[in-house]
């Protein structure tokens, strides 16, 4: 299959399955069907999407050629940013599928679920490729549109509706300050796609404000501190499946779209790398700090969210503002890597979750006292559970350690006394996060279990397979973190192209 | 004092903006938000046009408009379907009610 | 042969711990087996490549990028840790074998202690950097999980956090050093720096040095983190035994000992070495002449002896340092293996409630007093000869004399609080009711090894001093026969002097009624031993002032969506800002 199709099937293909998903998924469900038609096509689709990206993949790196391919007035360019944010939807967005088949399967409106699902996994791989700048709105846009909903997908419950209220209301207020950048673009360089105006770009007042108003509006989407404030309740209130979605690649997407736009303006001011960097700094600590009291389990995890979001920024700050070759790739590859231990996370979480509460017919959050001794029963979440958050914590021999020292080799490699002093806060605040991380693992492998683990229920297979292939992936990443680098090292060459010129 | 039409749009744009953040930072009616927010998609979509106006590329200008009526106004339906059903569910439409979610 | 060797010392640890754990807690007998079995092996590979420390080989894995070669030297400091840590590791596992008997949960406790044994022994084999941190971080893992083993006991987990907290953040140092490393010369070798420190400018080269001391002050207990090792143990004795008194404790000397030649011309670094030395030792002793928890005296001893090892370094006496290492390793490993039988067979740690156990327990009294006698440093035990070998480094080289006094005050205290254990243990009347048994097979095939290696280690030191001096050219260590060294130190007058404190610290016990109003004077002292002396009150305002500003940060989550608009509106604001200040 030739490889610019292949690109163009990988975009378009869940996008044009998630209405047939949902009219089949409503279909079945009306008809009473067995068989959940749904979540298998959802299967299908994302599996079939996979191996069209892999063809596509496989050429761009072969090749070193940008994939260029347009339909209209939509043009879309496979590079390494594009590539690893949308391998990392893929594989995440798949395993969530598999997990969320028994987390949603007495739910009403599942068939609505798995649409937006796969919806919103083309719009993160389209918002990736993206060339244009308002097609890169447009993207952004459809995929918190399709966010919305799956937030709010328990909308029978009040903590879940309210925080889809007030995602909804900041995210769209954060598309709006785009907008208004990308009017400012428009008006100032008369284009709107990426390299012509990377090209006419100049140092000028309107140029500022407009990289002023997409840092502050994609960063509301891609949880910079102080924007984040929806981010707790969203990621804590979702589906488990899609809190491991948004704390693993929606945020991401997010500061890619923003990464995207600032290269484009990179010729304005070089203070784009330094606001990331500080916004790293912020997110380090403020996520760590408020995750440290937490006492529900999803909550913290949403929290450490942020402190992640913060390494990322630091690797990728350092790569944009130095042309650090090992910062960038050290942040995508903390991209990949957060999004399987988080994921992983966040799915254990679930697990728990539904055995210990949902499939009891309560709806109660996950707190840390549900997990005492709940490894008697559950070995296998425990584990996943355990090794996702010292992953996290940044133990080797697993993955997390491995994406932090590369951005804290990056980082060094820059000789720049405030970037190695970010680097050494960066340190500490690995270590403070062990302070909420190791007490939950203690807790799981308690010998006393809780009242509430022994009336659980047994965990469902296809919950347990996601579980089981991200913590392989975990370790696997932490032995050998060279298996990544095809992706990284591509995705971090991007990086510096856009903003070295 | 004739004013050029740029600036009068300019004026429309700000003004929308402007009452769009007020109505954000001080109502406590969850319509009123999304209304106010629908204020903002729209002062955007002005400056979009304006946009398009002042760099000669006036249709470019109308179809992002349309494009971007068409993104806000789901958001909107979703908006007021969330709306409704927060009455539904929670009774009251006040945002101070809805601070069960904090620290 | 030698990559074979090395493989299998790292290797077969590892996959005895897998598995041991997938063997099922359904089947203790074949947990029991499979770990001993394994570390076993695992101390024969190690034995079996001491003989290769002489040769110069480098055993490599390419990685590349950021992360460097995978590489391995089987040089004389890294065999010679690497067979403690396999020989103790499976005199421990042996151990464990009566002591953790009928205990839930042991896939978790052999598979991490065999994890351990493995990462111990590729810490001081390799000769990467980036690797040497993963090992070192690996090592802080599993000693966390141990120590916290009991998870239903508060007490336990908060000595495994703790631990993990304060050693993972001494461990920066040594993060902050490979990264210096590696940002300025592009490699993380450690042979090729060692030979050749200049390779970095004078400022990083005082930032890896002070750093790496912050590692292993902290890895090895030392002030000022030395906190952690007394909580830590709440951890099962022979965990106990093999990681906070054997193995990862060295783990910090053996740092310092591996880098002394790159870093001895640093300004200022030599002396803050010996001071944190000579302060642990100090500080130690006198808190475990006060201690009243058995494994909490021990753990004190351990910090105290540990200085004499830093301090020995930074005093120019590499081995010195490292004889001594070898010396503590085994007397320490059976002062604790035979408290953790003491401890089994009566139930408590308090040595308030003991006493007199000596004839109810005769074999453990026995291997006791022999640790506890070269714990002392009397002669002919192996601690004789290594103490008096650190105190003759502390006059050469041009160190202050004072310090050397501390030393040789401090061996008097750690006479008497030796004394002082032993005699509440094992002698005079019982105090209260308790049913003791000697200890069971497995624990006296583990503990006599450890006395028989405690009357003879010090036979080897000729021969180890030759290993040293021709594996570690740049440490240009001196290679006398063992009877020069032996009689050097006999005929050195630090020996008699130091013999005489000893003999003074004896004395101060066995005539402790006497000496009752110095005891009252020194009351105000004994508080401030008890209180730790102001550190764990440290430890405490650190972690109430991080929890206390986390409760107050989550105010600002106020759930009010006006609120959540203002943020983002002054954060807009703020980005102008800094963008036209910054362009401006």
């Amino acid at each position: 299959m030739e490889a610019n199709t292949a690109f163009l099937l990988a975009v378009g293909l869940p996008l044009l399955a998630s209405p047939v998903i949902y009219l089949i998924g409503r279909l079945a469900e009306r008809g009473n069907l067995k068989i959940e038609l749904a979540r298998w096509l959802a299967l299908i689709a994302l599996l079939v999407d996979g191996y069209f990206l892999f063809i596509a993949g496989q050429a761009f790196i072969a090749s070193n050629h940008d994939l260029l391919v347009s339909i209209g007035a939509v043009s879309l360019r496979l590079d390494g940013i594009a590539l690893l944010l949308a391998a990392a939807v893929l594989v995440l967005g798949t395993l969530v599928t598999i997990f969320s088949g028994p987390a949603v399967a007495r739910e009403n409106g599942r068939g609505m679920y798995f649409a937006l699902l796969t919806a919103m996994i083309g719009t993160m791989i389209g918002l990736g490729a993206a060339d244009d700048l308002f097609n890169l709105w447009v993207w952004f846009e459809c995929m918190a549109l399709c966010s919305y909903m799956l937030v709010a997908f328990h909308h029978h419950e009040a903590p879940a509706l309210e925080a889809g209220v007030k995602y909804l209301v900041q995210s769209a207020l954060g598309t709006v300050l785009v907008l208004l950048g990308i009017g400012l673009v428009f008006a100032s360089t008369g284009s709107l796609d990426l390299d012509e105006i990377r090209m006419a770009a100049h140092p000028s007042t309107m140029l500022l404000g407009a990289g002023a108003l997409f840092v502050i509006g994609f960063g509301v989407k891609s949880a910079l501190v102080p924007l984040h404030t929806w981010l707790p309740d969203a990621h804590s209130q979702a589906p488990s499946g899609i809190s491991a979605m948004l704390s693993g690649v929606v945020i991401e997407a997010g500061l890619i779209a923003m990464l995207r736009s600032l290269g484009a303006l990179h010729l304005v001011t070089v203070s784009w790398g330094a606001l990331l960097l500080g916004f790293a700094a912020i997110n380090m600590l403020v996520g760590n700090l408020m995750a440290l009291r937490q006492t529900q389990v999803k909550r913290l995890l949403a929290y450490s969210s942020l402190s992640h979001m913060g390494y990322i920024l630091l690797g990728v700050g350092a790569g944009a503002l130095m042309g650090a070759q090992n910062s960038a790739a050290g942040g995508f590859f903390h991209i990949l890597t957060h999004a399987m231990m988080k994921g992983s996370a966040f799915l254990a979480a679930g697990a728990l979750l539904y055995c210990l509460h949902q499939a009891n017919g309560n709806h109660d959050p996950l707190v840390i006292d549900d997990l005492n001794g709940a490894s008697r029963k559950y070995p296998l979440a425990a584990f996943a559970f355990s090794v996702a958050v010292l992953g996290l914590g940044g133990l080797p021999p697993l993955a997390g350690f491995m994406s932090k020292w590369q951005i804290f080799v990056g980082g060094f490699q820059t000789g720049n006394s405030w970037i190695m002093a970010l680097v050494v806060f960066a340190g500490l605040n690995s270590v403070l996060s062990l302070g909420y991380y190791a007490p939950l693992v203690n807790r799981l492998y308690r010998h006393q279990p809780a009242e509430i683990v022994e009336h659980g229920q047994s965990i469902p297979v296809f919950m347990a397979l996601p579980l089981l292939l991200l913590t392989l992936g975990v370790v696997l990443l932490g032995f050998w973190p060279s298996l990544a680098d095809g992706i990284t090292n591509p995705a971090a060459q991007s990086l510096l192209m856009l903003f070295g010129g | 004092m004739t004013l050029s039409i740029p600036t009068i749009v300019t004026i429309i744009v700000l003004g929308l903006i402007g009452i769009g953040i007020y109505a954000l930072l001080t109502t406590r009616h969850l319509i009123k938000v999304i209304v106010a927010l629908q204020l903002l998609v729209k002062g955007a979509m002005l400056a979009l046009v304006l946009a398009g106006y002042l760099t000669g590329q006036q249709d470019l200008g109308q179809s992002l408009a349309i494009t971007v009526i068409i993104a806000d106004t789901i958001v909107a339906v979703i908006g007021m379907a969330l709306a409704v059903q927060v009455r539904r569910v929670i009774g009251t439409l006040d945002l101070r009610s809805l601070t069960s979610l904090r620290r | 042969m030698a990559e074979t060797l090395i493989l299998l010392t790292i290797g077969l640890p590892w996959l005895g711990a897998l598995l041991t754990w997938a063997a099922g807690d359904q089947h203790p007998r074949l947990q029991h087996t499979l770990a001993v079995a394994f570390s076993l092996a695992a101390g024969m590979a190690a034995l079996l490549l001491i003989p290769f420390g002489k040769d110069q080989i480098l055993v490599t894995f390419p990685v590349g990028g950021a992360f460097g070669d995978f590489t391995f030297s089987p040089d004389g400091l890294g065999v010679f840790l690497a067979a403690i840590a396999t020989v103790i590791g499976s005199l421990a596992v042996i151990f464990s074998v009566d002591y953790m008997r009928g205990e839930a949960q042991l896939g978790r406790y052999y598979a991490f202690v065999l994890f351990f044994i493995g990462a111990m022994v590729g810490l001081v084999l390799t000769t990467n950097l980036l690797l040497m941190f993963v090992f070192w971080e690996i090592t802080a893992l599993t000693s966390y999980a141990l120590i916290s083993f009991h998870n239903d006991d508060p007490k336990a987990v908060a000595g495994g956090i703790k631990a993990l907290i304060i050693t993972q953040f001494g461990g920066l140092g040594l993060l902050i050093g490979a990264l210096v490393l590696f940002s300025n010369t592009g490699s993380y070798d450690i042979l090729t720096f060692i030979n050749n420190p200049a390779v970095l400018p004078a400022g990083a080269l005082a930032w890896m040095a002070f750093g790496c001391l912050a590692a292993a002050a902290a890895k090895s207990a030392q002030f000022p983190f030395q906190t952690w090792l007394p909580d830590a143990m709440e951890a099962p004795t022979p965990i106990s035994a093999l990681i906070h008194a054997a193995t990862m404790v060295n783990a910090g000397v053996y740092l310092l000992a591996r880098f002394f030649p790159a870093f001895e011309g640093v300004p200022g670094w030599r002396e803050a070495v010996m001071a944190v030395g000579m302060l642990s030792a100090l500080l130690a002793a006198i808190m475990a002449m006060v201690a009243t928890d058995l494994k909490r005296v021990l753990a004190y001893s351990t910090v105290s002896q540990l200085g004499y090892m830093v301090f020995a370094i930074g005093a120019g006496g590499v081995f010195a340092s490292q004889f001594h290492l070898l010396s503590h390793s085994v007397f320490k490993a059976l002062l604790f293996l035979g408290a953790g039988a003491v401890i089994h067979a009566v139930g408590t740690r308090d040595m308030r409630e003991m006493g007199g156990l000596g004839q109810k327990m005769p074999f453990v009294r026995l291997v006791f007093v022999i640790g506890a006698l070269a714990l002392a440093g009397l002669p002919i035990l192996n601690g004789f000869w290594s103490k008096e070998l650190i105190l003759e480094a502390g006059l050469e080289h041009g160190n202050p004399l004072w310090m050397l006094i501390i030393m040789l005050v401090v061996s008097g205290l750690t006479a008497f609080y030796t004394f002082r254990m032993v005699w509440l243990v094992f002698y005079g009347q019982p105090r209260s009711e308790v049913h003791a048994h000697d200890a069971g097979t497995a624990m006296k095939v583990a503990l006599a090894p450890l006395a028989l290696g405690t009357l003879t280690t010090w036979l080897l030191a000729g021969s180890f001093a030759r290993l040293l001096s021709e594996s570690l050219p740049a440490h240009e260590i001196a290679a006398h026969p063992t009877a020069e060294i032996l009689l050097e130190v006999v005929t050195a007058p630090v020996t008699w002097v130091a013999l005489l404190v000893i003999g003074l610290g004896l004395l101060a016990w066995w005539q402790r009624e006497r000496l009752m109003g110095i005891s009252k004077a020194l009351t105000g002292l004994k508080n401030l031993a008890l209180n730790s002396f102001g550190f764990e009150a440290i430890n405490r305002g650190v972690v109430l002032g991080m929890q206390n500003s986390a409760e107050k940060l989550r105010d600002t989550q106020t759930g009010m969506l006006n609120w959540n608009v203002a943020y983002l509106l002054i954060a807009l604001i703020l980005v102008l800002a800094v963008l036209a200040l910054g362009v401006g």
